[in-house]
């Protein structure tokens, strides 16, 4: 399955209760840790077995040595030595219960988490390597929830999820079983009620599903909103529009707050049903045990110990719908973080890729077709070269697909027709990291992470010592932007270099690029927002550091391109013409019209 | 603490919905001793002998009560909750708007997606501690001096040796309220970084494909995972250790009663058919202590986020209406900037300083300079984004006097990033509109920003949906869609901040004569790189590396002059080799 022609739309995945597929898998990144969840298991195994002791223990003191006592079998000095020896016996239980019950919390939580670690780093090491398609599709929010609370999910489901509800019904049939043991009676009147109890546990857990669902939707477009916003605070004020995003927030929070209501409705309504029935079973087992009671049929420390058991029985019974919504929660978190382990980037390393050439390399573009929408072509029949040491330039119209031909070069996209080589061999045949590890690039767009400008300058390459820095930022005209910074290298960058210029966050991509002592310098519009004298001043500095690599140069100002060995014009994604900057002014076509609009007169 | 108070004042809005649900707490659990003692009282007359003949009746109780119990306990659940949900719209919106009104010197500094996450699991964590928290603690204490009393009245040693585990439990949360505190603001961070990380990472993706650093970058993002786990098992082992106490301290208690008791009935002073009430009294009166510790649990959390969620509420906004702020009428598109200086918070040296320049009405001012001199931050000040020294006027009045929606309404911005929403062509065109607007009021927009061919050739044509940040259209498309932003609130001075630098020659030409015609009588205010979109200003504002007014004057004037326009006239004109050709 390719990136492309998948269903964005993972938010709406639903999720079933019980996937053996999905369990199965889960299970592989479970079983590395599997002796954590062994001792989760024994822990819970410990409590339950605690509980179970305890009950009992009431019941052979009651019906013991204080019965005894009541009906004169025995001295109450005898029934108070026994009383002790019950009495130690449940501290001992007790003390164990509570040790037990630190391991309950802390050692689930652990055991999820090692799971959550692992599967998180994984999924975003994934991610890192799919198409750009993919990404440009989908919300940067949305993907942010799969590595975070989607993963965070799926913890639940071996922590309060699968672990607990498996111990949860195994309780509930041992309860039975004991209930069945102490009084058959009362144990045919609980089970009678068993039913009741579980179908409206059931059927809570359907509208509980539905509502969280929504109220999960809603949540994710307010917060995707406020992220847009926040964003985009500069436009939204100069153009004074805060109320009007105010109120389009408060649109969104109407539903959201809607929804909850709506679940809370249920809620509301399903504590006191499950309440009832149990006071109906409650009220049941008093008829039928006071009977019992009065013919002698029932001891009352039985009966109490019955008491104990009915409460343990009704809490597992109670929490079943919940349960089943966190493990439904948690398998629709799967299934949506399954399907990005399962998506295959188009754009990846074959099986043996080629060894990508240490050093030179022409880069051929081949009769190239290209559309990022199917029957919207932006690139057609493009064939040119850039051989070892060249500079080619681009020029054309605003949307002629300059920035998509630096996006096929770097194989961020892979062409529909045709081919792009590197001394001959298709792209694609080579490790896509290693490829553009060779390249510096700079973007149209370009980004600055929070951190400091050396992280943002070394990216975490190897083999960039301070001396190739310095050259950089020389080259680059950066380094009065950095000498500015309070700290020089070692100052902060705040999100996307948002305290910089627009410009000087452009010096500092060039430096960026320039710092891998690149084989093939993309710029595209890279010195859009930088002024002239600096830009030339780059042009000469890169020029003499880069000396025989190859470079391809977007741009609109046409002074930039004007020294280059090869000057491509492209038009609606076709070449135009092709020549040095003075074969295509004699020309007269559409380069020279171009030229002649910037220098003469712009109204001409 | 005392901020929680204050939040509280939210929530008394509501007070008809929290005095219900606060009676129906304590109803709730009246209703719940209630049953207790009529089990009890059948136990006791059966143990007594007596003949079950009396059950009836004494079921008849058990059901009414119970009905009771089942009324007050969706009263109790509805009344508090739905309070607290709509508290939380309430504090979403607050921050919300407060957030959008909040100046540069703030968002510029704060992660984005930390303040996603103050309107997220903050609200929450207040919401919970103040709503339902509260609540049902505070409604269940009501209930522990009736129980204790009568449970007195049965054993009062009993009672009294009782008040010790409870003393314990209040004593063990005190001592681990400090690790339970510094394990949850741990984990609370641990998490902001691991979505800050993951939001960086994807939206900067290009760059990380572009440079070959995935695998980088993921052992970064892994590490930050790593802490973020060894944080989340510290703050399980608190929470363990707190959970165990509590559990230890409630089941400490069974133990004492079970061995007081047992005493009671040996020495006859305690019928064998209390047992049960007992039992079930001692639980009822450990479910609300209990319900404490959970409280307990979320207070710290609570107190931590309702410091950051003040943050922001309780931040005023570097710019606002001054007090009786006038509206500006009557403006005619004049500026006058009188010793202007602006320095970043925090910045070492002024952006911009010691400006004075006056802008005509239906002037064009060009504003040039390298890179980083400030132009940007000059055009920010026509639309007060930022505060300065100095005076600026428009249209003869001192701008600081004046509301901060009349100073806006007549400005039409392209920013210099062309920043769109994640939203339909229409939709970010509307932006710039008071009223969405017709068809053919878009079409006329898309002419003039020079859009119409290239949105006749997408299928979607206005409804377009455009990526985040515009990453579906090209460089120029996006700038021109800021343009036709601009123009749709038919602007009175329109602020061009380089915004032409995406656009070629050809396109640019148009775009200017365009321009022309569309804001013919507006003031225009244009920073630019490319002198071809500046040399026919009516005026020119060089500014210098430090953010000086170097040099003024008309296009000839400057480059007659000499200095840096001359300079960089002459270097993109390279004039000596038009004439070579
Ligand atoms: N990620 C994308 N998804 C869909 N369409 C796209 C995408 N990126 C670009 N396009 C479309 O492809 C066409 C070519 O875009 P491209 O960015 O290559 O133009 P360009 O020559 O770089 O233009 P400019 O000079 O304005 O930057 C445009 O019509 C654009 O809308
Ligand atoms: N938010 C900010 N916080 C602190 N300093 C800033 C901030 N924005 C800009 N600066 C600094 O103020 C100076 C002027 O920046 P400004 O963006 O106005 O320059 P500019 O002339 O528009 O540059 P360019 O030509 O690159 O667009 C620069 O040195 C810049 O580093
Ligand atoms: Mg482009
Ligand atoms: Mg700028």
């Amino acid at each position: 399955m390719s990136a492309t022609d998948q269903d964005p739309a993972e938010e709406l995945v639903q999720g079933k209760a019980f996937d053996l597929r999905l369990f199965l898998r889960l299970m592989e990144w479970a079983r590395p840790h599997a002796w954590q969840f062994v001792v989760s298991l024994l822990v819970l195994v410990g409590l339950f077995a605690a509980q179970l002791g305890g009950a009992w223990l009431w019941r052979l003191t009651l019906d013991g040595p204080l019965e005894a006592f009541h009906d004169g079998r025995l001295p109450r000095a005898e029934a108070l030595r026994e009383l002790y020896r019950y009495v130690a016996a449940y501290a001992g239980i007790v003390l164990a219960y509570s040790w037990l019950s630190y391991f309950e919390i802390a050692q689930l939580g652990r055991a999820g988490q090692v799971v959550v670690h692992d599967l998180r780093s994984a999924l975003f090491e994934h991610m890192l390597r799919l198409d750009l398609t993919w990404f440009d599709a989908r919300p940067t929010g949305s993907l942010v929830t799969r590595v975070t609370s989607d993963v965070e999910n799926l913890a639940e489901l071996f922590t309060s999820g699968l672990v607990v509800l498996v111990f949860d019904l195994a309780k509930v049939v041992v309860l039975i079983v004991l209930l069945f043991w102490l009084d058959r009676e009362l144990a045919l009147v609980v089970t009678a009620f068993t039913p009741v109890l579980i179908g409206v546990s059931l059927l809570f857990r359907g509208g509980a599903r539905r509502g969280f669902r929504e109220v999960r939707a809603h949540l994710a477009k307010l917060n995707g909103y406020l992220q847009e916003v926040l964003s985009g605070v500069r436009v939204v004020q100069m153009f004074h529009r805060e109320e009007r995003v105010g109120a389009r927030f408060a649109g969104l929070v109407e539903p959201y707050l809607a929804a909850n209501l709506r679940t809370l409705v249920l809620f509301a309504l399903f504590f006191p049903a499950i309440g009832l029935t149990v006071l109906a079973i409650q009220g049941a087992s008093l008829w039928f045990g006071g009977h019992s009671l009065a013919t002698g049929d029932l001891a009352y420390g039985e009966f109490v110990q019955f008491w104990f058991y009915l409460a343990m029985l009704v809490d597992p019974i109670r929490d079943l719908g919940e349960r089943f919504n966190v493990l439904q929660a948690a398998f629709a978190s799967a299934e949506r973080v399954f399907r990005i382990l399962d998506t295959r980037p188009a754009i990846a390393a074959p099986e043996g890729p080629a060894p990508v050439p240490p050093r030179g390399g022409d880069l051929v573009f081949e009769d190239v077709g290209f559309a990022y929408v199917p029957g919207q072509p932006v690139l057609e029949e493009l064939s040119f070269r850039i051989d070892a040491g060249e500079t080619v330039a681009l020029v054309g119209a605003t949307g002629a697909g300059k920035s998509t031909i630096v996006n096929l070069a770097l194989r961020f996209h892979d062409p529909d027709v045709g081919r792009v080589t590197l001394d001959g061999v298709d792209l694609r045949r080579f490790a896509p990291p290693a490829l553009r590890a060779r390249s510096g690039l700079v973007l149209q767009e370009d980004f600055l992470f929070e951190g400091t400008v050396r992280e943002n300058l070394l990216m975490g390459r190897a083999g960039i010592d301070d001396a190739a820095l310095e050259r950089a930022l020389d080259a680059s005209c950066a380094r009065d932007v950095v000498a500015r910074l309070d700290g020089g290298l070692d100052a902060r960058l705040t999100e996307r270099g948002a305290t910089l210029s627009t410009g000087e966050r452009q010096l500092l991509a060039i430096a960026r690029a320039l710092a891998g002592d690149p084989e093939l310098i993309l710029l595209d519009e890279a010195t859009a927002n930088v002024d002239s004298a600096t830009e030339a001043r780059i042009e000469q500095a890169t020029k003499n550091l880069l000396r025989g690599r190859s470079a391809l140069v977007v741009a609109h100002r046409l002074s930039t391109v004007r020294g280059a060995d090869r000057i491509l014009v492209l038009h609606r994604g076709r070449l135009r013409e092709a020549g040095t900057h003075a074969e295509l002014l004699a020309r007269g076509g559409l380069y020279a019209r171009l030229y002649a609009l910037q220098f003469d007169d712009a109204e001409a | 603490m005392r901020l929680l108070v204050r939040f509280y004042g939210r929530f008394l809005r509501y007070k008809a919905r929290l005095a219900i649900g606060f009676a129906a707490v304590a109803a709730t659990r009246v209703t719940d001793i209630a049953i207790t003692l009529v089990v009890g009282e059948a136990l006791n007359r059966l143990k007594a002998g007596e003949a079950p003949s009396f059950l009836p009746r004494l079921l008849a109780w058990f059901a009414a009560w119970g009905l009771a119990q089942a009324l007050f306990s969706f009263l109790q659940r509805w009344c508090v909750v739905s309070a607290s949900r709509f508290v939380e719209a309430e504090l979403k919106r607050d921050l919300f708007a407060k957030l959008a009104r909040l100046d540069f010197g703030f968002h510029d500094r704060t992660r984005s997606g930390d303040l996603v996450s103050r309107l997220t699991s903050d609200v929450e964590a207040v919401r919970m501690f103040l709503g339902p928290g509260l609540m049902f603690a505070l409604g269940g204490l009501v209930m522990v001096p009736v129980t204790l009393v009568m449970l007195a009245r049965r054993e009062p040693l009993l009672t009294l040796v009782m008040a010790l585990p409870l003393s314990l439990m209040a004593l063990s949360f005190k001592l681990l309220y400090g690790r339970l505190h510094d394990a949850s603001l741990a984990v609370q961070e641990a998490a902001g970084d691991l979505s800050h990380g993951a939001q960086e990472n994807f939206a900067g993706v290009r760059v990380v494909k572009g440079y070959g650093r995935e695998e980088h970058q993921a052992a970064r993002f892994a590490e930050v995972s790593r802490r973020n786990r060894d944080d989340q098992v510290r703050l399980a082992r608190a929470r363990g250790l707190a959970h165990a106490l509590s559990t230890g301290t409630s089941q400490v208690t069974f133990v004492v009663i079970l061995l007081l008791g047992g005493r009671a009935i040996l020495d006859g002073r305690m019928g064998i058919g209390d047992a049960l009430v007992f039992i079930d009294l001692t639980m009822k009166l450990f479910w609300p202590v209990l319900t404490l510790g959970w409280i307990a649990g979320l207070y710290p959390r609570a107190v931590a986020s309702a410091q950051r969620i003040e943050e922001v509420l309780g931040r005023a906004p570097a710019i606002v209406d001054p007090p009786g702020a006038r509206a500006l009428t009557g403006f005619d598109g004049s500026f006058r900037f009188e010793g202007v200086s602006f320095t970043y918070p925090g910045a070492a040296r002024p952006a911009l300083s010691g400006l004075d320049f006056e802008v005509p009405a239906g002037s064009v001012l060009g504003v040039v300079g390298p890179t980083g001199s400030g132009k940007t931050t000059l055009l920010d000040l026509f639309g007060r984004l930022h505060a300065a020294q100095g005076t600026l006027r428009m249209g003869g009045e001192r701008q600081d006097e004046l509301t901060l929606a009349s100073i806006r309404a007549p400005l039409g911005y392209v920013p210099q990033d062309s920043f769109l929403f994640s939203d339909t062509w229409r939709e970010n065109v509307n932006l710039g509109a008071d009223a969405p607007l017709s068809d053919e009021r878009l079409a006329e927009l898309a002419r003039i920003a020079c859009l119409d061919e290239e949105l006749a050739r997408f299928e979607a044509g206005y409804d377009l949906r455009i990526g985040e940040r515009g990453v579906t259209l090209s460089g120029g498309q996006r700038q021109r869609t800021c343009i036709a932003r601009a123009l749709a609130r038919e602007p009175q001075v329109l602020l061009l901040d380089d915004a032409l630098s995406a656009v070629d020659t050809e396109t640019e030409a148009r775009l200017v004569r365009h321009l022309r015609a569309a804001g013919a009588g507006a003031t225009v205010v244009i920073a630019a790189h490319r002198l071809s979109s500046v040399r026919h200003a009516d005026d020119i504002l060089v500014l210098s590396a430090d953010g000086r007014v170097a040099q003024t004057g008309t296009h000839d004037e400057l480059v007659a002059a000499g200095g840096w326009y001359a300079d960089t006239w002459a270097r993109q004109q390279q004039r000596a080799e038009l004439e070579e050709l």
